[in-house]
């Protein structure tokens, strides 16, 4: 094959690149808009309504009727769920039944929190899974890789519910050192610092099944790279032992670990709902759990529609990254 | 490979340093309460809202135009000085103190009052579209609400109704600012303004809500500065935070963690029975609790001091019929709880030829007054094994339940838990054991009790104005009821909180509701 | 060479052995574990345990080791001991019905997906997305919440939300399969598309579905648990773990023990799943059975005998020894090298040439410890380079000389390339490792070594990335990098193989030209006669691991010594005369790890005598300076 045909200058690359962005954002509107229909049916079909559980005990026949009919809940329900999506079309997320306040507020609210504590959590696991799996990885079937293996099974292996509430117990109550719950102190908090110290257990609790994800994964990758040709020539070339492992296999291994963290991403965000109970984070996972609760339609609505938009982001920053890594997969 | 052991040393030094730095001593501060609420209230809308959790905040920030006396269900004067009944129980005149005004700074007076009740009310109020009042009903017997003049508001009912003023001193019947309401519309349930001892202050979402000192308060000032109460739904955390100093006072303690916060100095327990009953719905109308002995056999197969000693750790006391004892004008002092006696209850299954009965029970896994729910179901069913009769459960969450109850357990189920908490005598028999009640015509009556001597005498008892005849009816109510039982009675809780040591003055109301104007730190 | 460091290289030696064997001990722990706690269950209707729903209020949250209850009481007075048993029952058979759900569902969506293509592959995927997009336990709670509380139902919920990943696992391999050869003869053969799925496809993404399974059943039994945490799983009094751990959950302040005890067994359970797990991955895996997920050192390891005397002709630039070189896989050992010697002099160009597994290519990496290992092992001989054995000096040294004084080039610069940087990145690499200047000399240098290879247009090129160059031009990437830093020593392992013969001319005529008038020596490894005639001055001819001819290049091909060089020789076509016949070895060269006794090519030599067979045969020095490894040289030369 002719060499000269197959030259793609940078320009070239980097505007490749954004066209797969967009493709891949405009595939994604009909996944989410998808979601949002069925998350709307489904949550038709679930027993009991907003207005039963708004009327708690007073909820008899006559004034849960009464009360749908002004939450406009009577009409058929694919009218409804064209309204939501014109008011959508128009930026109107509608108005929570349950909360008495627009949907949007809550919702941003709610995700920024869980973006901070998945974010961080995400951060966490990123950085000491890729530091574990190397670590396992060039030290294998050592003291260290044992003793790693041994912390990323117990990790893998144990409930997160269960364990948070052990981290409260011991870290909280015992010990003092941090707080229980929520995510600022009321008075004489709100600045970075009582932030992180809220953080500190949560986000160990959320990071630990993913950090085990992706330590087992790096280690699997960085073997496998490590066996590779062209590290052989590194060593030929004189390349120092670190930058063999840490420049030229860290780098190739970390194309396929990668989309792996785009995954987990999505992971934390939905298994942040135990956390999230469990150390009291506003996060917005609780919220849709209360709002499946409650069923409360159109927040159940918002927070999918932002959950789901920010997985696929998620995803697609992996995508991305993994490209700019890998100029072999745009082309 | 030094230098990968040095970049990791540098991580753990980094994470070490976060948590040096992190290490701190919860501590509330002076002179302000921190309580820990259930749940992140859904509006400070007092009309808008149904759950005690959020009356706990709403009875500090409003004033009705009566309340209850302080131990006791009896209502006595507030915004209103005093008031006349006319002799036909349909016009009721509040003389208002005078000089009152909201937070807000506007007036409180007749005007405001008729206000409040219009708007809840009257569906072409133009200030109707600020609800949904999910609980208007409890005022559905008001025909018409009249300023007589500025310090003088007259409500005109169109058939005598016993509970009326009882109804005025719950939540519901809070009197807001019609200028708050006015300016901030929907979005009044955010801006709450009140006349109440402390003034709202802030709320932020999913963190907490601030209330503070209302220095002008015609009550006299509150001791305290502010009161923050956080919503901590999950109960493992809220008592993790008494036990850390994170919050000052906690409601509905899981009962193990109450029995344990008794024996230490650091904590006051406060307990206080109130109008609250858990019962078994039992479905009268078909299958084996069609037979009245079948139902008084579940009476006695339970065993109900041992749901009431371990389970509940003696929160709360055996139920011995249809009216809690806190009611006390209006209970059945005579009644005793169904015994527990297997042997008899098996000889009435035999009797009634329903041996070896299958039966559904609906259970659910929490909801407001459902205490433990699940574990008291679990309980019931091998109680009920153990007498012959074969039980099957399905939980579910406390909508779904709801939904699942409320219209009907016919062809569904043969036996459902429930608890109400009530502000007056009449309001849980009305709505659940009259024929009238029955679910197709709009009432609780989920079990389809029916007994035409009970109709009467709570159609008597809700009309007459006379608290001793009305106590006569209740009671005579009670002893049909008992005998018919068309419920298995279990419990009357006893609500509990737990303080820490440094607050002072602090009591549980009978009525559930949380008064702190009183409570200093 | 000290004694303390020989004992680090035994120790870790050992090491290795014995993790190996521990690895497949902890598979075998986790079957153990699992096995037992499925006995267990198995046998809780028989095993003298109290009823697991008898409730008894009385003795409610009695601390384990208690009287009749030696694992406690919970809540309502039942037996932990009991529930736990039975439990775990519920809990694995929901966790692994489940996960063959899941499987099933997912597989199949997998295998139409990616076999048909298409359409119907977006559709699915995108419902596959939505599935994914959706927070997990969101989805479970909403299925549940739809289809009512109940095992079955909780069942269901986690089987749907695990279908995507069998559904993108299975996707992904029936997409590559498609493409293969096999497929289109199953369908040229007639069979239609069912036939094929289930006979070509399915066996072939069998072991990626069960890979996925071991790994996912663990997740699937956590999962479970945590929907029966939210009250959405088992109904009272029906024990699962989850729901005992939900129940348990509220009491941890005042009794841990009630869901401590549930938590233990879930965390046995799951680990011992994933433990196992890993085993059946490994079983499974073709990279791992091959031991290609070992990592190699940076350096072979040695294991040479104390104090070994450098003995041996060393006039050459690079004197090789007795070089031994083996491979230990499992309880076999291949021996590479066995015991090679030869000379290296300044300034020539040395061939060593034999057919693929002769151990040319091993010897030449064995010399700067470029061989992986494990499973490589370099157990005797030296290699003397200007009075250092390079088998024993320090790893630090060792770094130095590679790509210094002492560089390579190897075939195939398509996988020898690093994918991931510029081809001029790499240049620029190799220099900076050796001489100190800046990065951005270091670049300019890299674009004359690409002009110097005569790359068209270097400025540019070096931006390239290997993949965006051809074979030809990503061998002179690789000679220029070999040249970087203007070796005394090039080892060029068979650089021309992979080319096209035009190619492959081009460069060495490159290679000729640059090597040409600097003071450089050259061993060039190949199994073709024909460029040694072209390049080299002497040759070594090897096989089964040994030497068993050398001599000038002229000599050699004019009269082969040696049976098998002589065969070589007549393997070579030649230029111009087109009726020469070619001539195939016949046979196969012997098993490394199974050599015959005497001369390795008597299975295939035409000459062979009984006395080939038997001792060691030598490698004699002729008086013209030829050696020869055979007892029939006259018969040869005669011939």
């Amino acid at each position: 094959m002719p060499g000269a045909s197959r030259v793609i200058h940078m320009s070239q690359r980097s505007h490749s690149i954004w066209r797969y962005t967009g493709e891949r954002l405009i595939a994604a509107v009909p996944v989410i808009f998808g979601l949002t229909v069925i998350v709307f049916f489904i949550m038709a079909l679930i027993p009991g309504d907003p207005a039963t559980a708004i009327l708690g005990s007073y909820a008899t026949p006559d004034n849960v009727a009464s009360l749908n009919a002004q939450l406009g809940l009577d009409k058929p329900l694919w009218q409804q769920y064209l309204t939501w999506l014109t008011n959508l079309m128009q930026g109107d997320f509608g108005r929570s039944y349950s909360l008495n306040r627009p949907v949007i507020d809550e919702v941003l609210e709610r995700f920024s929190a869980t973006l901070v504590l998945a974010g961080t959590a995400l951060i966490i696991c990123a950085i000491m899974g890729l530091l574990a799996g190397i670590l396992s990885a060039v030290y294998q079937y050592g003291v260290t890789d044992k003793g790693l293996t041994l912390m990323v099974l117990i990790g893998i292996s144990t409930p997160a519910f269960w364990l948070g509430l052990l981290l409260i117990l011991f870290f909280g109550v015992e010990l003092r050192w941090l707080p229980v719950s929520g995510m600022y102190e009321i008075y004489g908090g709100g600045d970075l610092p009582d932030l992180l110290r809220h953080l500190v257990l949560p986000a160990a609790t959320l990071a630990l099944v993913a950090t085990g994800v992706i330590a087992r994964l790096t280690r699997g990758s960085m073997l496998e790279v490590l066996r590779q040709d062209y590290i052989r020539t590194a060593r030929a070339k004189g390349v120092p032992e670190r930058n063999v492992v840490l420049k030229h296999a860290f780098k190739a291994a970390l194309v396929s670990v990668i989309p792996v963290i785009g995954i987990q991403a999505g992971f934390v965000i939905g298994g942040a709902v135990y956390v999230e109970t469990v150390f009291q984070w506003p996060g917005i996972g609780r919220m849709l759990v209360t709002a499946i609760a409650t069923r409360d339609i159109l927040l159940v609505q918002g927070g999918v529609l932002v959950v789901a938009a920010s997985y696929v982001l998620f995803n697609l920053l992996a995508d991305v990254l993994q490209n700019l890594i890998d100029p072999r997969i745009s082309s | 490979m030094k230098p990968i052991k040095k970049t990791v040393f540098s991580v753990i030094s980094a994470v070490g340093l976060i948590l040096l730095t992190a290490i701190t001593n919860a501590a509330t501060p002076p002179n302000v309460l921190v309580v820990g609420q259930i749940a992140e209230p859904k509006s400070l809308d007092p009309h808008a809202v149904t759950a005690v959790n959020d009356f706990r905040i709403l009875m500090n920030v409003y004033d009705g135009l009566v309340q209850y006396k302080s131990g006791t269900l009896q209502v006595q004067p507030a915004l209103a000085e005093s008031w006349k009944i006319s002799d036909d129980g349909l016009t009721y005149t509040f003389k208002l103190r005078s000089g009152i005004k909201f937070h807000d700074g506007s007036d409180l007076d007749a005007e405001a009052v008729k206000f409040n009740f219009d708007r809840m009310l009257d569906e072409s109020h133009p200030y109707h579209n600020t609800g949904p009042f999910p609980l208007a009903f409890f005022f559905s017997a008001v025909q018409q609400v009249d300023v007589i003049d500025p310090q003088t508001v007259q409500f005109t009912l169109d058939a005598p109704f016993a509970p009326f003023l009882s109804n005025l001193a719950y939540p519901t019947g809070l009197i807001v600012s019609p200028e708050a309401v006015k300016k901030y519309g929907k979005d009044f349930g955010r801006h709450p303004v009140g006349s109440g001892p402390f003034k709202f202050a802030e709320w932020e979402s999913n963190s907490h809500v601030i209330v503070e000192r209302n220095d002008e308060y015609w009550g006299g000032a509150p001791a305290l500065e502010a009161v923050v109460f956080r919503p901590i739904t999950d109960a493992n955390t809220r008592v993790a935070e008494m036990l850390s100093g994170g919050i000052d006072m906690m409601v509905e303690v899981p009962p193990d963690n109450l029995k344990e916060m008794a024996q230490d100095s650091s904590f006051q327990v406060h307990e206080q029975a109130g109008p609250h009953l858990w019962f078994l719905i039992l479905n009268a109308k078909e299958g084996p609790f069609k037979d009245k002995r079948v139902r008084q056999a579940v009476n006695y197969a339970i065993n109900k001091e041992a749901i009431v000693e371990n389970i509940l750790q003696g929160t709360a006391i055996v139920a011995d019929g249809p009216t809690p004892p806190a009611f006390a004008w209006a209970h059945n002092d005579d009644l005793t709880p169904y015994p527990y006696s297997p042997e008899k209850a098996k000889a009435l299954i035999k009797e009634a030829g329903f041996e070896n009965a299958e039966l559904t029970f609906y259970v659910t896994e929490g909801g407001s007054g459902m205490l433990d729910p699940v574990a008291m179901g679990t309980s019931i069913q091998a109680d009920l094994a153990k007498v012959g009769l074969n039980v099957k459960i399905e939980t579910y969450e406390w909508n779904t339940f709801l939904g699942k109850v409320n219209p009907g357990l016919e062809g569904k189920a043969d036996m459902a838990e429930m608890a109400w908490m009530t502000n007056d005598p009449d309001t849980l028999p009305f709505l659940a054991l009259r024929t009238a009640a029955w679910p197709d015509k709009g009432g609780f009556n989920s079990g389809y009790y029916s007994n035409p001597e009970v109709d009467d005498l709570l159609e008597k008892a809700r009309t007459s104005t006379d608290q001793n005849e009305r106590a006569e009816l209740y009671k005579k109510m009670q002893t049909i009821v008992y005998d018919d039982a068309p419920w298995a009675f279990i419990a009357n809780w006893k609500q509990n909180a737990v303080t820490s040591s440094t607050v002072k003055n602090f009591k549980l109301e009978p009525s559930f509701l949380l008064l702190l104007k009183g409570v200093s730190k | 060479m000290t004694v303390e460091r020989k004992g680090e290289r035994k120790r870790s030696h050992r090491v290795s052995f014995f993790a190996l064997l521990l690895r497949n001990r902890l598979a075998i722990f986790g079957l153990m574990v699992l096995s037992i706690i499925v006995v267990l269950c198995l046998l809780a209707p028989l095993l003298p345990v109290t009823d697991p729903d008898k409730t008894d209020l009385a003795i409610r949250l009695q601390k384990p080791f208690t009287e009749n209850h030696w694992l406690g009481t919970d809540h309502l007075g039942r037996d932990i001991w009991s529930r736990i048993l039975w439990g775990t029952r519920v809990s694995l058979v929901v966790g692994i019905s489940a996960s063959l759900f899941a499987a099933i569902i997912g597989s199949l969506i997998g295998i139409l997906a990616g076999y048909f293509g298409g359409r119907a592959d977006n559709l699915m995927m995108r419902g596959i997305d939505m599935l994914m997009a959706f927070p997990y336990i969101l989805l479970a709670l909403a299925i549940v919440a739809v289809l009512g509380p109940g095992l079955m139902n909780a069942l269901y919920a986690i089987a749907i939300v695990n279908i995507p990943f069998f559904a993108r696992n299975v996707r992904g391999i029936a997409v590559t399969l498609k493409r293969r050869e096999f497929i289109d003869a199953a369908q040229l053969s007639g069979k239609n598309n069912l036939q094929i799925l289930f006979t070509e496809v399915l066996p072939n993404v069998l072991p990626v579905i069960v890979i996925t399974l071991s790994t996912t059943i663990g997740w699937m039994i956590l999962e479970t648990a945590g929907l029966s945490f939210l009250g959405l799983g088992a109904q009272p009094p029906q024990a699962d773990l989850g729901s005992m751990l939900g129940e348990g959950r509220k009491l941890i302040i005042t009794a841990p023990h009630v869901s401590t005890i549930p938590g233990i067994m879930i965390f046995l359970i799951v680990m011992s799943i994933n433990l196992l797990g890993d085993g059946i991955r490994d079983t499974l895996d073709p990279r791992l059975k091959a031991g290609a997920l070992l990592r190699p050192a940076s350096r072979t390891q040695t294991e040479l005998p104390d104090q070994e005397s450098i003995a041996g002709n060393d006039q050459g630039i690079l004197n090789v020894n007795s070089l031994k070189t083996e491979f230990h896989t499992g309880s076999r050992i291949f021996k590479a090298v066995n015991s090679v010697d030869f000379q290296l002099y300044t300034g020539e160009c040395l061939g060593v040439v034999g057919e693929s597994g002769s151990g040319k290519s091993v010897t030449a990496l064995s010399l700067l410890g470029l061989v992986a290992s494990p499973p490589g092992k370099i157990v005797s001989g030296s290699v003397v380079f200007e009075d250092s054995d390079l088998l024993r000096i320090s790893d630090r040294q060792l770094r130095t000389l590679r790509g210094g004084r002492i560089s390579y080039i190897f075939q195939d610069p398509l996988v020898t390339l690093h994918p991931l940087y510029s081809v001029g990145e790499q240049l620029a690499e190799a220099i900076l490792c050796h001489r100190f200047m800046s990065h951005h000399s270091a670049w300019k240098e890299a674009i004359n070594l690409l002009d110097m290879v005569r790359i068209p247009n270097a400025p540019v090129r070096a931006k390239n990335y290997p993949f965006q160059l051809s074979g030809g031009m990503r061998q002179r990437v690789s000679i220029a990098m070999a040249l970087a830093n203007d070796p005394d020593i090039l080892i060029a392992d068979e650089p021309t193989t992979a080319l096209d013969v035009t190619v492959q001319a081009e460069v060495l005529r490159l290679l000729r030209e640059l090597i040409r008038g600097k003071d450089m020596s050259l061993i060039f490894i190949t199994h073709d006669f024909g460029v040694i005639g072209q390049l080299c001055d002497r040759v070594v001819v090897m096989y089964a691991g040994k030497v068993v001819e050398q001599g000038s290049v002229v000599d050699v091909l004019t009269a082969p010594h040696h049976p098998y060089t002589r065969k070589l020789i007549e393997c070579v076509p030649q230029l111009g005369n087109p009726d020469k016949k070619l001539v195939e070895i016949p046979g196969l060269p012997p098993a490394m790890d199974n050599l015959p006794d005497g001369c390795a090519f008597a299975p295939r030599c035409d000459l062979v005598q009984d006395q080939c067979r038997g001792d060691e045969i030598v490698l004699e020095t002729l008086e013209s300076g030829r050696k020869v490894r055979c007892r029939r040289v006259m018969e040869v030369v005669a011939r």
